[in-house]
């Protein structure tokens, strides 16, 4: 099978669908690839743009535009310094998507969110669904945290023990736990959110909230309050208690990421993008410097795609957009150079401040996304990178990672869009 | 156990990408998963093949776990080997080998196809085989036509293009739909092109789902060889069904270790080859207006083939027709599942996101590849469904397709 195509694009990830969104609106054929889904759906859901002060990493960083500006002057190699130029313009672009979809992202006054994870924790992060949009804690006059009997992974009583801890709430700040019954048995998250799709549940569910709810308060429940990206539980369960309710941030899967990734791949089908997953690149052709074919498979069978502009969008290690053994890695359809340096590729501690070195490795750039070599010459001219691909980033520490795919994702959409006939 | 499956075993990265994606998981806490029956019981499995999760029948084979998992994992043939497993060790229920014996069934009906219609009307009969056999008397039975489809098809005279086509038309087609190989047969010779056509053996793909692969595996055999025969002589094989078409060039792979290599480059779905002719500047173009607004159902097979919508290219050449993307996963159906009185209600809440995307379009008409997705899609909604070759042979300005 031959496939022609304006804009071909290799990955599913949040990155791929930005580009995929991009280049269709501006009216060139898409065609998106893709050997499964990509790390979208495994992320809380938020778009974290930038977590911490450079000079202070204990600090949360109020202002992340301003910050990566001043990131961009002290370390030019990080990729958002290949994206600044289109960075606000980005974000506007991907919040506008979601509202046309009905699924609202908010930000907080320019500066971060910090929103509470399911171990009580507090996480900053720059754009949250409005399901998980929860202000100030230290201005709320009440916190009821409620779980779910067949939920795992979601206790109550650690969240509210380790928020107390942490000192946002005022001390007088009364702080409940509670556990309902959402008709039994023991559920995976998407189940549960299944099961609350129906009104009757989640009118259970409210009989048992009700007695427990002191005025003024907010309340915290795990990501399940729906499936779908528009889905209205979260909105009918407040409208029903008359009270806020919010979601917090969980381990994987959560749904949140889910129904973002479920949403940006609904939006692009509709934009009349041909979504492929299940289908693995496995190699290129390359002439001139211009990448000719790109040559997959589908269930075993070869696929050959060609395109003007090819936009890879395979994400790191994770993804398998990169590939390693002992002291080498490259990218795994291109070969493109991966620099790893000299020192171990991972710290001791898992949960090391400073990170991992092969969360930072990757394809260097040019500032129109191209691939380049050690002396900045472009490698192949039509082919873009973007996302967990680029190399000089620590999304794991720097709080960055989905933020870096929506500016990369975009910025490559609109590069191909203008790319002439 | 074959080293390249262990491999893959240990491709897991334990993601639950694949579990969140389930159809089944999402709406039923009967079912443990596709990471849990698939890879994590796998590696017990290696040891001691009887730790097979009896859960493991709730399982539809919509492959939906192999698409989405970011780790290239065949999750869903380690569950169907999972299943053979089970039931070499447990045996089957009557009810199952009925079932998936859809070739059987056809023959039989074959008889007094308007009387075997009736009875499956017939609300007492259908309590009946719903207690004694547990098959659900709810669930819309497929219709057997008069005559089979190699009964009614007529090769036609056509000119001279030396191309050389057989289909293998499956037995949905054969015994309830012959209206889609006829309206194969018609979009060809509208491009001068003429198709042969051969008695095979099903395809197997109803006894792999119900984990009788001993017999499954004979009819692969058979069937590949036939096929063999036919590439060795320069022909190109179509299918209309993804499901068949899938099973012959995957599932014999994967669960027989088979090899399907030549089937790869000759095998194509009818709309793969049709959009072959065009890019060589060899399709007629020629479609008259057809003013109509359909939904698009993709099946779940078509989709594991990781080769998109292969009749999308050639249905935007017809003027007037507007085809819009229902995106709404799983019918639920999944061949014989839906008609089993214990999963009828799973598949009916799987195919809920179906009936809402239909009546969210507001559309009156409905295509899919698959016959199977065909009948849930009409059982859900009441709107008349076809195959895109339907739609196809209408623009091509003969005779009446889309009259039900
Ligand atoms: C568990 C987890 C939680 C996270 N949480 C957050 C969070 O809360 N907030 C935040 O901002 N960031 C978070 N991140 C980081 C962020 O999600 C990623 O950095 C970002 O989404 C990367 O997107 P991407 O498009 O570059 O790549 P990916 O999402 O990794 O997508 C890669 C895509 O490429 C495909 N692919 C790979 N190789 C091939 C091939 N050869 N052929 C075809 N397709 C191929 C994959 O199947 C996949 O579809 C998290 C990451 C992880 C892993
Ligand atoms: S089988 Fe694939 S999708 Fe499922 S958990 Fe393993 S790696 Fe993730
Ligand atoms: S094949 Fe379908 S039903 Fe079976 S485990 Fe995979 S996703 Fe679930």
């Amino acid at each position: 099978m031959n496939k022609y195509t304006d804009v071909l694009i290799i990955g599913a990830g949040l990155s791929g669908l930005m580009a995929a969104a991009k280049a269709a609106e501006q009216g060139k054929e898409v065609m998106l690839v893709a050997k499964g889904m990509g790390a979208v759906g495994l992320s809380s859901g938020c778009i974290d743009l930038w977590g911490y002060n450079l000079e202070d990493p204990n600090q949360v960083c109020q202002d992340p535009l301003a910050e990566i500006a001043r990131l961009c002057a002290v370390n030019p190699q990080h990729p958002y310094a290949r994206v600044r130029d289109v960075l606000e313009e980005s974000l506007l672009f991907f919040r506008r998507v979601c509202q046309e979809n009905g699924n609202p992202y908010l930000d907080h006054r320019g500066g971060n969110w910090l929103l509470p994870t399911a171990l009580g924790t507090l996480r900053p992060t720059y754009l949250a669904p409005a399901s998980m949009a929860v202000g100030d804690l230290q201005q709320v006059r009440g916190v009821l945290v409620v779980g779910f009997r067949e939920l795992k992974d979601f206790y109550p009583d650690v969240l509210a023990a380790n928020l107390k801890k942490s000192g946002v709430l005022q001390a007088d700040c009364p702080l409940n736990t509670l556990m309902v019954c959402a008709g039994g048995g023991e559920l995976t998250p998407n189940t549960l959110a299944y099961r609350l799709e129906n009104p009757a549940v989640v009118d259970r569910i409210v009989d048992q909230i009700k007695p427990h709810l002191l005025p003024g308060a907010v309340l915290l429940l795990p990501p399940v309050l729906g499936e779908r990206w528009d889905s209205q539980v979260a909105k009918n369960l407040a409208e029903k208690l008359g009270h806020p309710v919010y979601e917090v941030t969980n381990i994987p899967p959560a749904l949140p990421g889910q129904r973002l990734q479920q949403m940006l791949l609904h939006h692009v089908k509709g934009q009349g993008v041909e979504v492929v997953i299940g289908c693995t690149v496995n190699g290129a052709r390359v002439a001139d410097k211009r990448c000719t074919e790109v040559l997959a498979t589908g269930a075993g069978k070869p696929i050959k795609i060609s395109a003007k502009t090819v936009i890879l969008a395979t994400g790191s290690f994770l993804g398998g957009g990169l590939e390693s053994k002992p002291g080498k890695a490259w990218e795994s359809i291109f070969g493109l150079p991966v620099e790893t340096g000299h020192e171990k590729w991972s710290a001791r501690d898992f949960l090391s401040m400073a990170g991992h070195l092969f969360n930072q490795m990757g394809i260097k750039v040019n500032e129109h996304l191209r691939p380049v070599d050690k002396t900045g010459e472009v490698i192949i001219e039509n082919v873009m990178v973007t996302g967990a691909n680029l190399a000089g980033c620590n999304h794991p520490i720097e709080k960055c990672g989905n933020g870096v795919a929506v500016a990369s994702g975009y910025k490559a959409g609109k590069l191909a869009g203008e790319v002439g006939e | 156990m074959s080293s390249d499956h262990r491999l893959a075993l240990d491709n897991c990265i334990k993601c639950s990408i694949c579990v969140s994606h389930c159809p089944v998981a999402r709406v039923t806490d009967k079912f443990a998963g596709p990471k849990q029956n698939g890879p994590d019981l796998e590696r017990f499995r290696l040891e001691e093949p009887a730790a097979v999760h009896p859960s493991i029948g709730y399982c539809t084979n919509c492959k939906g776990c192999d698409v989405v998992c970011p780790s290239g994992v065949a999750v869903s043939a380690m569950n169907c080997r999972a299943r053979g497993e089970y039931v070499s060790m447990h045996g089957a229920p009557l009810r199952d080998k009925i079932l998936a014996r859809v070739d059987r069934m056809g023959k039989a009906a074959r008889l007094a196809p308007s009387l075997v219609n009736r009875l499956a009307g017939l609300r007492p009969l259908r309590l009946l085989a719903e207690k004694m056999l547990g098959i659900s008397a709810a669930m819309t039975m497929p219709r057997y036509a008069q005559k089979t489809f190699l009964e009614l098809y007529k090769p036609q005279n056509v000119g001279d293009t030396g191309r050389k086509v057989l289909y293998y038309p499956g037995c949905y087609v054969n015994y309830n739909a012959p209206e889609v190989g006829l309206a194969l047969a018609e979009v060809l010779a509208h491009n001068n092109i003429r198709v042969e056509v051969e008695q095979f053996d099903c395809c197997g793909l109803p006894l792999i789902a119900n984990g009788l692969l001993d017999t499954a595996r004979d009819q692969a055999k058979k069937n590949l060889a036939k096929l063999q025969g036919y590439i060795n002589r320069g022909y190109d094989i179509v299918t209309t069904c993804p499901s068949c078409h899938l099973t012959l060039r995957q599932e014999y792979r994967e669960l027989f270790q088979l090899n399907t290599d030549p089937l790869h480059e000759k095998m194509l779905d009818v709309f793969e080859y049709l959009s072959v002719l065009l890019q060589q500047g060899k399709l007629v173009t020629r479609f008259e207006e057809l003013p109509l607004q359909v939904g698009y159902h993709q099946p779940c097979h078509l989709k594991a083939a990781g080769c998109g919508v292969p009749s999308r290219e050639i249905l935007q050449l017809i003027p007037g027709l507007r085809v819009a993307d229902l995106d709404a996963g799983c019918c639920g159906l999944a061949g014989t599942y839906g008609f089993k009185k214990e999963k009828y209600a799973i598949s009916q809440a799987i195919g809920s996101n179906v009936f809402n995307a239909v009546k969210e379009l507001g559309v009156r008409q409905v295509i899919s590849e698959c016959g199977m997705c065909q009948l849930q899609i009409h059982h859900l909604t009441g709107v008349a469904v076809y195959h895109p070759l339907q739609v196809l042979a209408q623009a091509c300005g003969h005779g009446k397709w889309l009259a039900k």
